[in-house]
């Protein structure tokens, strides 16, 4: 689902060089739940923002979903972006003066689906985050929790691949982040593959596999996915596939 | 097209949208209602007087003392205007069109009419007046020398021969049939015959109705001790002219003032002078409404891009193409300025009956307001460019900065 390979990421300005991700290499296997964890600064966030198709690297390879991302022009790279990615951002980045259903209405417009598609994929993502009743609610008269549950709503409602978080639960306190996290693990078990950048251990050590990062590069990760969550489902065998990180 | 979310989303900030909405309804109004009233003074200023306007110019003589003998001043003055190098021909006149003093009277087709059948300004002049205005002679025939007669200012004009405009001839016998035909003057016989038509001849009145109604009366007719002189010098000679005529009137009689002269052109220039300024104040409170327009908008949208960078980086991360970010900008400045445009359109309209009742000024023609519309959209989406431009390249990375 995602390869990178030796991939190099350098922040220029007239100054200095700072590499920011050196000789990154990952693979994430469809239907995995991996958690990317490292101390602040160590390149989490360039990392899930080269994985989303958010920046460029400089050197080294990326395969998303078996498509070479090297060299995509801008528009390429977001359509393929918006065809394959979910994102969820600690911050929920929902967009205040658009009421939920408008919200998760966004990423469908740009991927051009007819409105009759588009509004029952806007039922059903908001009906499986159990907020089906809310949709002309606002952000702002929401929870946080609630409004994490909306932004991924947001992200799946396009049936991406790939849903990328970033730290997910770092703006909830730990009720609500205990039911984002539920809520991510069963949308994994229905066969989303998840990446999730966090600081919290414990979340991390839900996941099914956990890759640590110190400055730009992997330095830590587990051989085999943890198999607890596919056996526990019956998922199917997608999970328990070997690594290579 | 995201017309509905753009318009629910604006709705929840109102105050920008009814600001700059306001500000494009106010535009529309005042520049439409402001391009028409210009228009129109441009028109005023570009109606022919059916003269020769370059090479004529006219001139006052006022005499004093005792004796002054002006009717025979007024033959010498003619017989010396006349004989002047340059001078192609010259006559006497009470008054030229757009010089905004003049005689006028109702004509009219029986006697003791109650309302006249037209109005009409009086030109009192000679046999070379066609000749001297350069007035065009449409039908019939000029004066005979014999037909101009001697009159004291105070007499009733009695003219047996007169010529008339085409524009006065048609607004007395509408069946185009008016040469030859008699009419009164001052309501009493006797009756005056339309020996000759000419094409058009403006009133000395620039904001007169019927401005093209003009009426040559041949008779000398001295105002008192003042007569006034209007000479058509040969082409390129007519301020070589002017000096000349002055000093030659003045060394010809010491008992006189030569002065007043005007060249047609300044005459023309002084005429609408009041309608140049208008149209000039006007049109500069039209770019300056149009400026403050632009700048609301480039203002507006630059405070939006940079309250929504956040907003933008989300939508490229969730998919949106550059052409998607500027799109939505345009879009939702198109929808603004529509409101606006609206709002703008009955305030147009309303305005020009507020002008029309108060100022009886004429209605705005229905299309100033469609033609200002397209005129509108256009620059709300030339000053949104700029901002939606820089909105475009806001990195999707932005979604995942900390706040």
């Amino acid at each position: 689902m995602l390869k990178m390979t030796h991939l190099q990421k350098v922040y220029r300005t007239h100054l200095i060089e700072t590499h920011a991700l050196r000789d990154f290499s990952i693979h994430v296997r469809e239907g995995e739940f991996v958690a990317v964890t490292g101390p602040s600064g160590s390149g989490k966030t360039t990392f899930l923002n080269i994985a989303g198709l958010l920046e460029e690297f400089t050197g080294g390879s990326y395969q998303l979903d078996g498509v070479d991302v090297q060299g995509l022009g801008d528009d390429a790279r977001s359509r393929l972006r918006n065809a394959k990615i979910g994102f969820i951002f600690q911050s929920f980045n929902l967009i205040p003066d658009l009421n939920l259903f408008d919200n998760v209405d966004v990423p469908l417009r740009y991927r051009g689906f007819p409105a009759a598609d588009r509004k029952r994929r806007i039922e059903e993502a908001l009906g499986r985050v159990g907020l089906a009743s809310r949709m002309k609610h606002y952000p702002s008269e929401l929870s946080g929790g609630q409004q994490q549950r909306v932004a991924i709503a947001r992200a799946l409602a396009g049936s991406p691949r790939l849903l990328l978080a970033d730290e997910p639960t770092g703006n909830l306190d730990s009720l609500m982040a205990r039911g984002v996290m539920e809520l991510l693990e069963e949308i994994n078990r229905q066969g989303t593959t998840i990446v999730m950048v966090t600081h919290d251990p414990e979340l991390a050590a839900r996941a099914q596999r956990n890759v640590h990062v110190i400055d730009g590069q992997v330095t830590d990760f587990d051989e085999e996915p943890t198999l607890k969550r596919g056996a526990e489902t019956g998922d199917s065998g997608l999970a328990r596939e070997g690594v290579t990180a | 097209m995201e017309i509905r979310p753009i318009l629910s989303a604006l709705m929840r900030s109102k105050v920008s949208m009814v600001l700059i909405g306001l500000q494009v309804a106010l535009t529309l109004a005042i520049v439409c209602n402001a391009l028409f009233i210009i228009g129109q003074r441009l028109d005023n200023m570009n109606r022919p007087s059916g003269m020769n306007e370059a090479d004529t110019f006219w001139l006052g003589s006022s005499g004093f003392g005792q004796g002054f003998d002006a009717k025979a001043v007024q033959q010498a003055d003619l017989a010396l205007l006349r004989q002047l190098p340059g001078v192609a021909s010259a006559t006497t006149t009470n008054s030229v069109p757009l010089s905004g003093g003049g005689w006028s009277t109702g004509i009219n087709l029986q006697p003791q009419q109650n309302t006249s059948t037209a109005d009409t300004t009086i030109y009192l002049v000679d046999s070379h007046a066609l000749d001297t205005f350069g007035f065009k002679l449409v039908g019939g025939r000029n004066f005979k020398p014999e037909e101009v007669t001697r009159t004291t200012f105070g007499d009733q004009l009695k003219p047996a021969s007169i010529i008339v405009s085409k524009a006065l001839a048609d607004a007395l016998f509408p069946d185009g049939d008016a040469l030859g035909k008699q009419v009164y003057m001052d309501q009493d016989p006797p009756t005056s015959t339309i020996v000759g038509i000419i094409e058009r001849a403006q009133q000395p009145w620039v904001s007169s109705d019927s401005i093209e109604n003009a009426t040559l009366v041949p008779t000398y007719m001295p105002y008192g001790n003042y007569s006034r002189y209007l000479v058509r010098a040969e082409p390129g000679r007519r301020d070589e002219v002017m000096k000349l005529a002055e000093q030659k009137l003045s060394e010809a009689n010491p008992s006189r003032i030569v002065g007043r002269l005007r060249s047609m052109e300044q005459v023309r220039e002084e005429a609408y002078a009041g309608d140049r300024a208008m149209a000039i104040i006007l049109g500069a409170v039209i770019v300056a409404l149009l400026a403050v327009t632009a700048l609301g908008i480039v203002g507006m949208a630059s405070f939006w891009v940079a309250q929504r960078t956040r907003q933008i980086g989300t939508r490229r991360a969730l998919g949106a193409t550059r052409f998607d970010i500027l799109r939505y900008f345009q879009t939702e400045n198109f929808i603004i300025t529509t409101l606006g445009l609206v709002a703008g359109g009955i305030l147009a309209y309303a305005l020009s009956l507020w002008l029309m009742q108060t100022y009886q000024a004429p209605r705005l023609p229905w299309y100033y307001v469609p033609v200002g519309f397209l005129s509108l959209w256009l620059l709300g989406q030339l000053a949104v460019l700029g901002p939606a431009l820089r909105a475009s390249r806001v990195p999707p990375a932005v979604a995942t900065r900390s706040v």
